[in-house]
């Protein structure tokens, strides 16, 4: 179930671009943690690069046709300061580490953000990341000390998303060769899909009293079942600190009991009535998100799968993964 | 990717793009209308308006009418400037047009394309070293607005930095190219630039010379195979003046056509006899004139001989221009006259001067042999009260009457008019030749300088069987003027630091100042052998002398060696080739002390922490003790507190003094 094509531009590769590709994944096989040397920067000039050479053209030929040894000479320290300036690029990139973190949670349609962690032994300038097509971070300065630079990734499928390969480019420093690499950070997210609204499309598979789901399956603040520490609030009876969470070091805190109150609520993609199993999809994302926000306790099923009632939020992103990873229509 | 954010120029881009706009048109000066430096003026003031937030950007239609304005101006002026001249004022408006309304990066760039390109054409009209070296200054300014459009949050110098570092890691290839890239022939006519003529006239008439010798400028300088004349054979030929109108000697017509036809002949002859060797570098004069001694040929390209044995340039002087020169001193000139050529040396004006030539012909009369009589005309001079003076008094139209008979004073072209008038009434073909005089010897460089000053003009004869033959009717005046040279006649201050009184001549009066002055005309002129004047025998003679016979793979593996040595170096200076981080140094330090210490006896156990390992060392070498629990706080400062960097720096200077005074005790123990 790997979706490595961008869903914007999935148009079909090429056959050059599927061998550079190749090539590339040979090269530049994915991992977390890339520092990048000669064997994964690339330089090429730019198109300044490209007048910069007509440039010193035009100027040995006027210094040819006035037999004249200065501007000759001009010309050649400017080819000589471009060959300068292929050494400057590939120091402008060598020895910079980037690594990948996780990412925040999204829906689909939502720009994605996936932070990079960049740092470098030596000095560099003006470094510009990106995802194709999309947003060019620039950072202006990368230095010993890691900083993050957030990614944007747009992308509109739900899904497990892997970006295609993250572009590290530099010009600096005169912008007459452009150095970059394609590096995979083995980075992925799992995409929720889009939530829509549905207020009447929640089933409860074990009982058959259809009317009352949206009140039952909510717990009420009480006393038998342990639910959860949260953030001691001052004032709060000294009787439900959690005292040997304190003597762990971890801060005061508070255990939260609860009662269950009725049945567990049940999930299900089958009982909704939108035609389109995507639409489905996002319906059960919704309602899910509304469930959790509510704190009701409720199960999923899809299919033969089932995942059992509870709430939390741990509880929501299993069910929202679960349901994002459903495989599409005809891709079985 | 559009024009994002970070394609706007920063301020800092902005500031240096200021200094890169004056220091880049300032140069070009001369070359400016009035019109052009008016509407640069305006940019650059609007520019400034922009940077300090005092203005917006022009609007659009004042960008396009000035524009449109120059053009126009531009394409009236370019008749009366040359194609060349108006050109370089279009780019230079074209520059400071784009200059105020560059918006982006991209405008940027162009606006530096340009500058390199604004700074090769001011290279065109000027070569001096020093000046070559402000312009590799301005390129390098150049090149760090680059610079500053990716380091925008820094200060002026660190650009400065970079862009300095660039250019200077960039020269020694630049060299490398210079040496061994092949030079070709010009590949296809160029404009040339329309500028005034400096140097000899074509035509000389009474008090022409005078103006030139209030010149210091430099005429040409010349290198010779050996040693060179004497000063009173140093007579530099420029132009041969054979039509008199009774005011001013100019070239004849015949001449004039094959000059401008390049019809004569340019092939080395035949000549026998002693011969000099030495080449001429002569300063730009916008003319074709070239200098030469004797009967002179040259192989250097675009040059021909003339049938009067003058050198001629097929391209008029813009720039220094370097030839060699082979000259016959006994060769004979013309040893038959054809009668066209002979009558052409023969004529004078009808009526002009009547009293020259009743004089001229009492001494055809008195000598009938033509060289009797020319040496009683020359003798003339010396047993009349002749004197040789810059300023003569005025004369009227009878300008040789006036001359000879009534001021008797007056410098070589009156002498010189004056003689070869009387040898051509007197029946001996006669002409007037213009060039210089001597020339001042630079011992540590060994060439000789030749300066407008030394502008001359004397009288060649033609006898029958010995040809043309040179009379100078100044040395008669005054000897020393030829034998010694125009020094030794003149002072300086009396005539030619008259109109420049700045000139580095005047150091002359100063010994250790004109050492200094020499030596710098030295570098001047090497500059003009070795860089200005390098051309293909120049390259085979240095290649050869570095790689011994030339051949194709030599000069490959000498390109490949010396290539990777300089692209070695430059990684390193960049920062690329430290493959080994700077170690420890403390803990290096401390590790030699525990080595030493070992050696005495005296070993740390791995586990043994720096104060432990110190109790130990106090109790089982008491005499180091003291030291030793010092360097010991040391180290534990160093290792694990966290210090201050004014503090860790004067700690571990006082660390490393201690471990090296510690480390002899320890050896002496």
């Amino acid at each position: 179930m790997m979706n490595r094509a961008n869903p914007i531009t999935s148009t079909k590769p090429s056959r050059a671009s599927l061998w550079w590709n190749t090539w590339l994944a040979r090269r530049l096989p994915p991992s977390k943690q890339v520092t990048l040397a000669h064997k994964s920067i690339f330089i090429l000039p730019t198109g300044f690069g490209l007048l910069w050479a007509g440039l010193i053209l035009l100027l040995f030929i006027l210094g040819t046709n006035y037999q004249n040894n200065l501007i000759i000479g001009l010309s050649f320290l400017l080819a000589s300061l471009f060959n300068t300036c292929i050494i400057y690029s590939y120091k402008n990139l060598a020895g910079l580490s980037l690594s990948s973190s996780s990412s925040p949670q999204a829906y689909a349609g939502e720009t994605l953000v996936f932070p990079v962690k960049v740092s470098s032994k030596q000095a560099q300038f003006e470094v510009l990341l990106s995802y194709p097509d999309n947003q060019v971070n620039v950072i202006k300065v990368i230095k010993q000390e890691s900083q993050v630079s957030l990614l944007q990734f747009n992308n509109l499928t739900r899904g497990r998303i892997f970006p295609r390969r993250l572009k590290i480019e530099s010009r600096y420093p005169l912008g007459l060769c452009r150095a970059w690499s394609h590096i995979d950070l083995d980075n992925q997210v799992i995409v929720f899909a889009n939530p829509i609204e549905s207020q009447s499309e929640l089933s409860a598979l074990e009982t058959d009293d259809i009317s009352h789901t949206l009140n039952r399956g909510v717990h009420v603040q009480g006393v038998d079942e342990f639910k959860g520490l949260r953030q001691h609030i001052p004032g709060e009876s000294l009787k439900q600190v959690a005292w040997k969470q304190l003597a762990q070091g971890r801060g005061m805190l508070s255990k939260e009991f609860q009662q269950p109150q009725g049945q567990p609520l049940w999930l299900t993609l089958d009982n909704l009535s939108s035609a389109d199993i995507e639409e489905r999809i996002s319906q059960l994302t919704w309602s899910i998100d509304k469930l959790s926000e509510r704190g009701h306790i409720f199960g999923l099923v899809i299919g033969q799968h089932k995942i059992s009632p509870s709430d939390g939020e741990s509880h929501r992103l299993l069910c929202q993964q679960s349901i994002a990873l459903l495989p599409f229509r005809g891709q079985r | 990717m559009k024009p994002s954010q970070q394609e706007i120029i920063s301020r800092h881009s902005l500031l240096w793009l200021l200094i890169i706009n004056v220091v880049i048109l300032l140069p070009l000066y001369d070359k400016l209308t009035p019109w052009t430096m008016a509407i640069c003026g305006i940019c650059l003031v609007w520019r400034y308006g922009i940077f300090m937030g005092k203005v917006a950007k022009p609007p659009r239609f004042l960008v396009t009418s000035l524009a449109l304005a120059s053009a126009l101006t531009l394409a009236l002026v370019t008749s009366k400037i040359g194609l060349l001249n108006g050109l370089i004022n279009l780019l230079i408006l074209g520059y400071s047009l784009k200059y105020i309304e560059m918006i982006d990066r991209r405008d940027v760039r162009i606006v530096v394309i340009v500058g390199y390109i604004l700074i090769a054409i001011t290279l065109l009209g000027q070569q001096s070293i020093y000046f070559s070296i402000l312009l590799i200054f301005i390129a390098t300014i150049n090149t760090c607005v680059l610079v500053s459009l990716y380091r925008e949050d820094v200060k002026l110098n660190e650009t400065a930095r970079i862009g300095v570092s660039l250019i200077i890691q960039s020269l020694p290839l630049a060299a490398l190219l210079f040496l061994v890239f092949p030079r070709l022939p010009p590949l296809w006519m160029m404009p040339q630039l329309k500028t005034a003529q400096t140097g000899l006239s074509d035509e000389v008439s009474f008090g022409e010379i005078g103006r030139l010798t209030r010149s210091t400028a430099l005429a040409f300088r010349v290198k010779f195979d050996g040693t060179p004349p004497m000063n009173h054979q140093l007579y530099w030929r420029a132009l041969v003046l054979e039509d008199y109108d009774g005011q001013t000697w100019t070239r004849h017509e015949s001449i004039k056509t094959l000059e401008s036809n390049n019809l004569a002949s340019s092939s080395m002859p035949s000549a026998t006899g002693p011969w000099l060797n030495y080449s001429v570098i002569a300063e730009k004069s916008n003319q074709h004139w070239l200098f030469a001694l004797d009967v002179a040929f040259s192989d250097t390209l675009d040059i021909i001989q003339l049938p009067d044995y003058r050198l001629y340039s097929t391209k008029s002087l813009t720039q220094t221009f370097q030839y060699n020169v082979k000259s016959f001193t006994s060769v004979p000139m013309d040893l038959s006259l054809t009668d066209n050529v002979r009558n052409i040396n023969l004529r004078l004006p009808e009526q002009s001067n009547p009293r020259t030539h009743q004089l001229a012909e009492s001494f055809a009369t008195r000598y009938p042999n033509p060289v009797k009589r020319l040496n009683a005309m020359m003798s003339y001079f010396t047993e009349q009260a002749y004197f040789y003076t810059l300023s003569p008094p005025p004369v009227g139209p009878q300008q040789i009457d006036d001359f000879l008979l009534e001021n008797k004073a007056g410098f070589c072209v009156h002498y010189a008019s004056a003689l070869t008038f009387m040898a051509r009434a007197s029946g001996i073909p006669a002409r007037m030749v213009t060039g210089y005089q001597g020339g001042e010897w630079n011992k540590r460089a060994q060439y000789l300088s030749i300066y407008q000053y030394m502008a001359h003009a004397w009288v060649e004869v033609w006898l029958e069987g010995r040809g043309w033959i040179r009379l100078d009717p100044t040395s008669m005046i005054a000897p020393e003027r030829i034998l010694e040279g125009f020094d030794a006649y003149f002072q300086g201050r009396n005539s030619y630091f008259i109109d420049s009184p700045f000139s580095a001549l005047r150091l002359r009066d100063y010994p250790l100042l004109n050492e200094l002055r020499l030596t710098l005309a030295s570098i001047d002129f090497y500059w003009s052998v070795w860089v200005l004047g390098f051309d293909s025998s120049k390259q085979e003679q240095v290649l050869h002398q570095l790689l011994g016979t030339i051949t194709k793979q030599k000069l490959a593996f000498f390109m490949l060696t010396s290539l990777s040595l300089i692209i070695l170096v430059i990684a390193y200076s960049a920062g690329l080739l430290h493959f080994t981080r700077d170690k420890d140094k403390v803990s290096s330090a401390y590790l030699r002390v525990c080595r030493l210490l070992h050696k005495k006896g005296v070993s740390r156990r791995l586990d043994q922490g720096p104060l432990d390992f110190c109790l130990k060392v106090e109790t089982q070498l008491p005499v180091i003790a003291e030291d030793f629990s010092q360097l010991t706080q040391y180290y534990i400062a160093l290792k694990y507190r966290t210090l201050t960097a004014s503090g860790r720096k004067s700690t571990t200077k006082l660390f490393i003094r201690l471990s090296r005074k510690l480390k002899l005790k320890i050896i002496k123990l």
